[in-house]
């Protein structure tokens, strides 16, 4: 998923824009030192008029410019494109990605740092030392949230202390963006595999690696040599292959129960083994529907299936108003159904 | 090279520059500067074995109190001054953060503190070494800071070594250019700051005044042959240059450099008797004014820059008629000398003087001049020998004018007497009477003396005269480099109409004109010297006035020339303008897109820069790859023809080849290999 910045209310004002700076630039420890001595020899370079030490805080402002004008080389040119991963899930580690670009033609890009901000806690920080003009760098890191639901990034900047490292030049934040995360997938346990598979496999009446026989058909190019069927082969006087049915559970009918409004852990937990079900039994070949209080995700199979039962499980909040629908009710197939309590 | 080593180094160079720069304000006695480089050195040593030495934290702590309690006593009892005893504290840090270095913090530290030795030292001196040092610290400063930055931020990122990640540190690397290209950007830029930034405190002295030494000669009294030991030190003293352009200002008559005047004589000292002095009011103009002008010669204006010698004297071309000196107050005593309060550790001025003419101006004829009150101490003579006044009537016999006299005096002594410094008692004669009937031989002071002697024994008011012959003229800064030996001492004597006239009877433009000639080397350097004293040390605000006025008026002359030139146009018909702008558009468009990348295109869209030095590399030696040539086609014809490029080549082209067309990065162990088959393409013949 390619990251695009958000607009925000001052991108649509037209005044704003020639205010926006591009960039921030902050002194470091060592540059408020030597902001306070360039002040100090200033002093005594007007007090005493003494000439070398007005070329000494001539030295220490040059520094000063150099600095900055070297630091804007670096970041000038630089692009990033971040990229962030198409399923999050709750309490596992996510790999984000960032496209480190420098669009320059001729000049190389020292000392870039990512700085990967975070929300309440220390930022962390990936060092490019070199970036020649027109080279690009993935760099990746990985980032666990611990609950579903909607989360605001906390975004990523460019920044270089680049070539003194008197100051801290940053670009403008980005990947301020939404993310969704899924509950927590966990593997199936024992006990909820045998929920789940105990009804029997069933075949689906498709092509697949099943083990009944699906078809015959004369024998292509690339096929499996281990699927020739010899007798019949022998019998038509040409190769022959067999093709297999493909298997599957059954399609099942998730169905949460109750509200999970009195017991937090519990409903999280729930919704956790709600999804882990899901996956695996999306990942089976199973069609899935989710039937719950004010979720009701109709039968479907594949990844967009499971992707939609996932975002619904995700935005649940126990709150909900409905009640759940009665799916013994006439207008509904009959499934088989995995209850989930809530709590 | 290893950029922890390299930064090590570079630190330690930096800390080195910073000494240098005391030793040369002379803040660091030679011995002070030898322990503290062998202090240095023994760091040095002790940081290259650091790790393996046994850990000895009693003996460190009782090291570093020791010197604490040696540098506290120092600063409040011992040091001269307490810049002296801040300096000594600044050397003891120094050197304690370099002893107990744990991190790049310390490295750091000690290379920031190194910048205030360089304060210091701009307190004290003007010496143009200070250029130097300057120069020296803002390129190891430059590259201190960037390794400084690199090395800390590669060991927090703790990813590949520094060296390779920025593709090196050598003094061959891109990054080393980087900071050849910052460290020239900032002396650029701290030059124009420099001469921008308004002057708007007062000059004073500095914390510690040079007082150098005290010449002899320009000190209340002169013994005769004190100028002896002087005249043979070649040390410039003071610079004169003229501001308004003069046209062959070496060719300008009389010209000397005035500076005390002494009236009496007691047959070997000359003394300055009880003169009055007046402590002269500055005018609106912010100059002073000596007198008026009597129209009697040319008016030019010097400004003179005046080494510490050591003395109150301010030596000017004669006759000074005003005087602009920055800063202080200006003394005139009755005999025309000019002096400062204080005798200060350098001083600038600008004099503008009417010079003599020969013959002076306004002379009348006449005997001498009758004795007023007021010169009877120009007539006072000590208990003479008979024969001088006798020589003096002698030699001026059937002269009709006191001013005919003097010049037969004068002539008499330059012709019939010998300059020599080497001046030896030969008899028990008083010295001025050795000097004229046995020795016939002396320096300025001996002509001088006699002259003015034999001209009161014949009532002509004589004084003796103190200051600087005219000095060497350097072609390269267009100004006067006056030396130590230039001191000179001639005669003033009085004529009714033209007042005071100088008088020279030293023959030592002879001796000097077969001793010296013009070094080119020591011309140039001291050209140096004086535009440093001139656009550094005394840069002004009265400079930065005269640079605003002239930048005006150059904005008026081309603001005027292309409103002219804007005139001429409009006779060319406007398609013609339209086409050229068009073209020269076009032109630039052209250069702009085939630039270098486009030249990059050509050698190969996306080859690795290592690949190209590798091929520029071998472009050298001769073998260039071919338009339609892969690059194993390449590599293997080099290496038939040059076996010896064979191997590193077949490394390069086989990770070009995973690079170009894998489209990976190079690894940590793959970078340092490129880098090693590189060096060995550019060593191999």
């Amino acid at each position: 998923m390619r990251w695009v910045p958000k607009r925000t209310w001052r991108d649509s004002e037209w005044w704003w824009r020639p205010f926006r700076p591009r960039r921030t630039i902050w002194p470091t420890r060592d540059g408020w030192w030597c902001l306070l001595v360039v002040i100090g020899l200033g002093v005594a370079a007007i007090n005493t008029g003494n000439n070398l030490l007005y070329l000494l805080v001539s030295l220490l402002l040059s520094l000063i410019v150099v600095s900055g004008v070297l630091s804007e080389q670096s970041m000038r040119g630089v692009h990033l494109e971040a990229e962030i991963p198409e399923e999050i899930y709750a309490g596992a580690p996510a790999l984000f990605g960032a496209l480190v670009q420098n669009g320059k033609r001729w000049l190389t890009s020292y000392s870039v740092t990512l700085e990967l901000l975070a929300r309440g806690g220390p930022a962390r920080f990936i060092y490019v030392p070199r970036l020649e003009a027109g080279a690009e760098r993935l760099v990746t890191w990985e980032v666990t949230l611990p609950a579903r639901g909607r989360h605001r990034l906390a975004g990523i900047r460019l920044t270089t202390r680049f070539p003194f490292g008197l100051f801290v030049k940053a670009g403008r934040v980005m990947l301020e963006a939404d993310v969704l995360v899924f509950p927590a997938v966990q593997p199936i346990s024992a006990e909820a595999l045998q929920r789940l598979v105990g009804s029997g496999t069933a075949s689906a009446r498709r092509r697949g690696r099943g083990h009944d026989l699906y078809n015959l058909r004369a024998y292509r190019p690339g096929d499996d040599p281990r699927h020739i069927h010899w007798r019949s082969s022998a019998k038509m006087e040409q190769l022959v292959v067999r093709e297999m049915e493909a298997e599957t559970t059954e399609d099942t009918r998730i169905v949460l129960t109750g509200t999970g409004a009195h017991d937090p852990v519990r409903l999280e937990a729930a919704l956790s083994e709600a999804a882990s079900a899901t996956v695996h039994l999306i990942r089976a070949g199973s069609g899935v529907e989710l039937v719950g209080r004010g979720i009701v995700v109709p039968l479907g199979r594949g990844p967009g299936q499971s992707r939609r039962i996932l975002t619904a499980l995700a935005l649940y909040q126990p709150g909900a108003l409905r009640a759940a629908p009665d799916t013994h009710a006439r207008g509904w197939r009959s499934l088989r159904e995995l209850h989930i309590e809530l709590g | 090279m290893r950029a922890l080593l390299a930064l090590r180094l570079i630190t330690y160079l930096l800390v080195c520059a910073g000494v240098g720069a005391l030793a040369l304000a002379g803040l660091l006695a030679p011995l002070g500067t030898a322990i503290v480089a062998l202090a240095l050195l023994g760091n040095w040593c002790i940081d290259q074995v650091r790790e393996r030495l046994p850990v000895r934290p009693a003996l460190g702590w009782a090291l570093i109190v020791t010197a604490a309690l040696a540098i506290i006593l120092d600063l409040f009892y011992l040091a001269q001054s307490i810049l002296d005893g801040m300096v000594h504290l600044l050397l003891f840090l120094i050197l304690l953060r370099l002893f107990r270095r744990r991190s790049l913090k310390d490295l750091r530290d000690a290379g920031f503190l190194s910048f205030f030795m360089l304060v210091a030292a701009s307190a004290v001196t003007f010496n143009v070494s200070f250029l130097f040092v300057f120069i020296a610290f803002l390129v190891l400063g430059t590259w201190m800071l960037i390794l400084h930055h690199l090395v800390s931020e590669a060991s927090l990122a703790a990813g590949a070594s520094p060296e390779v990640a920025a593709g090196g540190i050598g003094p061959r690397s891109p990054l080393f250019r980087v900071s050849l290209v910052a460290a020239a950007g900032t002396f650029a830029l701290a030059g124009m700051m420099f001469f921008i930034i308004p002057r708007v405190g007062q000059a004073t002295l500095p914390f510690r005044a040079e007082l150098g030494r005290r010449i002899s000669g320009f000190t209340d009294h002169v013994e005769l042959g004190a100028y002896g030991e002087i005249e043979t030190d070649t040390t410039v003293v003071m610079r004169v240059r003229f501001p308004e352009d003069l046209r062959d200002p070496e060719r300008l008559p009389n010209l000397r450099w005035r500076g005390l005047v002494f009236d009496s004589f007691d047959g070997r000292v000359w003394t300055a008797g009880t003169r009055q002095r007046l402590l002269l009011r500055r005018e609106a103009t912010g100059e002073f004014a000596i007198a008026a002008s009597r129209g009697t010669g040319p008016i030019v204006r010097q400004e003179i820059f005046l080494d510490p010698i050591g003395t109150d004297a301010v030596f000017v071309a004669p006759r000074a008629l005003r005087v602009e000196l920055r800063g202080g107050a200006l003394g005139l005593d009755d005999m025309g000398s000019l002096t400062v309060p204080t005798p200060s550790a350098r001083l600038q001025y600008t004099v503008d003087s009417e010079l003599e003419m020969t013959p002076p101006r306004g002379l009348r004829e006449g005997g001498p001049p009758a004795a007023t009150a007021a010169q009877a101490r120009y007539l006072q003579l000590p208990p003479l020998a008979e024969r001088i006044p006798a020589l003096a009537r002698e030699v001026t016999a059937g002269s009709r004018s006191s001013y005919e006299a003097a010049l037969k005096l004068n002539h008499y002594l330059s012709t019939q007497f010998k300059y020599t410094l080497v001046i030896k008692q030969e008899s028990e004669l008083e010295p001025l009477e050795e000097f004229l009937f046995v020795r016939r031989s002396g320096n300025c002071e001996y002509f001088a003396a006699s002259l003015a002697v034999m001209l009161r024994s014949l009532g002509i008011p004589a004084r003796v005269v103190a200051g600087f012959q005219r000095g060497e003229w350097n072609p390269y800064g267009r100004y006067f480099m006056v030396r130590l030996k230039d001191a000179h001492s001639w005669v003033e004597a009085y004529f009714d109409g033209a007042g005071w006239v100088s008088l020279d009877p030293s023959p030592r433009a002879e001796l000097e004109s077969a001793q010296f000639g013009p070094n080119l080397l020591a011309l140039h350097l001291d050209a140096l010297r004086m535009r440093w004293y001139r656009y550094v040390v005394n840069w002004s605000l009265r400079d930065q006035i005269g640079v605003a006025a002239s930048a005006q008026r150059e904005v008026m002359h081309w603001s005027a020339w292309l409103k002219e030139s804007r005139e001429s146009l409009r006779s060319v018909p406007r398609a013609v303008v339209v086409v050229s702008a068009v073209a020269v558009l076009a032109l630039l468009a052209i250069l702009w897109r085939g630039g270098p990348s486009a030249a990059r295109r050509a050698r190969g869209a996306g080859s690795p820069r290592f690949y190209l030095q590798a091929l520029r590399a071998l472009r050298r030696r001769g073998f260039r790859r071919g338009a339609g040539e892969t690059a194993r086609e390449f590599r293997q014809r080099v290496a038939a023809e040059a076996p010896a490029f064979a191997e590193p080549l077949q490394r390069l082209t086989a990770v070009y080849e995973g690079c170009r067309f894998g489209g990976r990065a190079l690894g940590p162990d793959e970078g340092a290999m490129v880098e090693a088959a590189l060096a060995e393409l550019r060593r191999r013949r």
